[in-house]
């Protein structure tokens, strides 16, 4: 029962929209936490206050016990989160190996160690990683392409697996298997239920709760920048508040995924 | 004889633009950091040379006065000196060339500090202002390096004949360029250069990923700064005195985009075609600019023709052929080389 992540009344505005209305959540440590809600209930916007690509209005986040609160991305990256984008961001003119390959921090991203060739043991170690999940992710046959030349799925993907390369010790992701095929996507979150058995914690927002649904181990439900309702999946599927502003009241291939 | 100052010609202006090129190719090509302020680095250097070396030359023989009358004294104190002592020619060079890249780094890093955080356009414009504005103060306040007279440079090379200082001179720059390269090609061919295209590519997934943006720009700028004012000191020595004039943006930031974009960015090869494209074409069309101004029967000198002809080949070369003459390249680095290796043999 230890949380790893937890917002403390967190708001975000944007002249005068209350995108996060006082979000309390807590994100237990190897668990996966889902979030979900309607289009524009605040879900990216948490995610993007808690990576500190926005700055939070009022309230606290708080990573291990120590405020992470607007600290610059990277910051929040050295304390261990790491965060997907809902539109895949790649690095269009690298390849889908490079892509990956900046995941981690390397020495040689230091001029005066690229210099001295400080950097090759590390390298070494991260470009077969990374291959490795290239294999996993099935786009090892395209590892020397540029990343622009993807299709929207397969930039999912990548988006994905240069999460899960990064080390970190919390992973946010943003609706990771919107656009990918039902077979991959159960593999991606079989896959992560295992990195949770290595002390990884994860915290997804997902619209798929056919799929996703059956491998969480808490939800919170977001409306109108508000946490709504939280608990058990089970639980969740049958609050009447979610099912009228979220599930619909006849929404049975929701259930049928259960 | 004209056929070999042509030639000599031709390798100084490629090693000066080589080394200016290389740098801006790890500031623009890699990092996507539009540095339209390349000319001050440049001048900078020059700037080591004629105000702050000759001035340690002042106190050093007890020359007082105005930098522009107590320059031209130390240039010819100095250069007996040299005649007779190579070692301290060689010496005052490599001095200088260590000076002018420190200055070179700190000054970038000073300039980029308060606009590291502007969207790329805004950067742009704000390094061609500061560089514009140095240009300027280097230019009318004569105390610095003497203004519109300029100032006079000792010969590191006194001791070298006369005939053969020009060509002596071409190899030193043709050397240093040399080392420029090495050194560049090998910091980019490593994480360090991934990491400069991948913030190119996408700033938010650089600090997403713990990548101190800001922070890699500054030392980037440093980095490129610290080798373009290398060349600025050379040019010093070359001409054996400084002007500012000599530092417009048009010859130090403007030119040196233009060769980048020929050779291709973010790739070092590249830069080496570019600058000899360039540099090759500009220098005859200097040498035979009144043949070819009787050939096409022009009512102006054919040099004009120089802006013109620049003007439309970066057009052409930003529609027709944006990657330009060698495309950007993967960074392939030995461990990934090895993956390569090992995916061939698995087929
Ligand atoms: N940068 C911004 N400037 C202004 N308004 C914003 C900004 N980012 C988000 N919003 C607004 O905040 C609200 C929440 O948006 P958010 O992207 O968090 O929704 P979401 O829950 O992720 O929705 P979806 O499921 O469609 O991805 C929306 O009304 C949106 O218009
Ligand atoms: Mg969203």
């Amino acid at each position: 029962m230890k949380e790893i992540l937890k917002t403390k009344n967190l708001s975000k505005f944007f002249y005068g929209l209350k995108a996060l209305d006082r979000v309390n959540i807590n994100v237990e440590k190897d668990k996966l936490t889902l979030i979900i809600g309607p289009n524009g209930s605040g879900k990216t916007t948490l995610i993007n206050v808690i990576s500190g690509f926005y700055k939070a209005d009022e309230g606290q986040i708080l990573f291990n016990g120590m405020d992470i609160t607007n600290k610059p991305p990277h910051e929040i990256n050295w304390h261990g989160i790491v965060r997907t984008f809902q539109v895949p961001q790649p690095l269009k003119k690298l390849t889908v190996l490079e892509n990956l390959l900046i995941a981690e921090q390397n020495p040689g991203e230091r001029i005066l160690n690229s210099l001295l060739k400080k950097w090759v043991k590390k390298e070494e170690e991260i470009v077969e990683k990374a291959y490795n999940y290239l294999e996993f992710l099935g786009l090892d046959h395209l590892w020397d392409s540029e990343a622009y030349k993807l299709s929207g799925g397969q930039l999912k993907l990548l988006e994905i697996g240069r999460a899960l390369m990064a080390n970190a010790k919390l992973i946010v992701m943003d609706e990771p298997i919107a656009g990918v095929n039902p077979v991959l996507a159960n593999n991606i979150l079989d896959r992560i239920t295992e990195l949770k058995k290595q002390g990884i914690t994860f915290l997804i927002v997902e619209h798929r709760l056919d799929i996703i649904l059956k491998y969480v181990d808490h939800v919170y439900v977001m409306a109108n920048g508000k946490v709504i309702a939280e608990g058990g999946a089970e639980e969740i599927l049958n609050n009447k508040e979610v099912i009228e502003v979220y599930l619909g009241a006849t929404d049975e291939a929701v259930k049928c995924g259960v | 004889m004209a056929q070999e100052y042509l030639i000599l010609d031709i390798v100084i202006w490629f090693g000066l633009y080589l080394i200016v090129c290389i740098s801006l190719n790890v500031e623009y090509g890699f990092g996507g950091i539009p540095n339209f302020g390349r000319a001050l680095a440049v001048l900078i250097g020059a700037i080591t040379v004629g105000g702050i070396v000759n001035r340690i030359l002042m106190a050093t023989f007890g020359v007082s006065g105005g930098i522009v009358e107590a320059s031209g004294l130390v240039k010819s104190v100095t250069n007996e000196i040299i005649a007779a002592n190579p070692a301290i020619g060689i010496g005052i060079l490599v001095a200088s060339l260590l000076l002018a890249a420190l200055l070179g780094a700190i000054t970038g890093a000073l300039f980029i500090l308060p606009s590291a955080k502007l969207s790329e356009d805004y950067l742009a414009i704000t390094l061609l202002a500061i560089s514009e504005v140095m240009f300027m103060v280097s230019y009318y306040n004569t105390d610095m390096i003497g203004g519109y007279y300029g100032v006079s440079v000792p010969n590191v090379l006194a001791f070298v004949p006369g005939e053969q200082r020009l060509s002596i001179f071409a190899l030193i720059i043709l050397l240093i360029a040399f080392l420029a390269y090495l050194l560049v090609d090998r910091v980019t061919n490593s994480p360090y250069g991934r990491l400069l295209r991948a913030i190119r590519e996408n700033e938010m997934v650089a600090e997403a990923y713990g990548k101190n943006v800001m922070v890699v720009r500054i030392k980037t700028v440093a980095f490129g700064s610290a080798i373009a004012a290398l060349a600025g000191a050379l040019y010093a020595y070359y001409s054996v005195n400084v002007i500012a004039s000599s530092f417009s943006r048009v010859e130090w930031t403007f030119y040196p985009f233009l060769m980048i974009l020929l050779g291709g960015l973010a790739n070092n090869k590249g830069v080496i075609a570019g600058v000899l494209a360039f540099v090759t074409v500009k220098v005859l069309l200097m040498v035979y600019k009144f043949e070819i101004t009787a050939a096409l029967h022009l009512p102006f000198e054919a040099v004009w023709l120089e802006y013109i002809m620049f003007g439309i080949l970066m057009l052409i070369i930003l529609i027709y052929k944006p990657e330009g003459l060698i495309k950007e390249k993967p960074i392939m680095t030995d461990p990934i080389k090895r993956l390569v290796d090992k995916i061939k043999k698995a087929k």
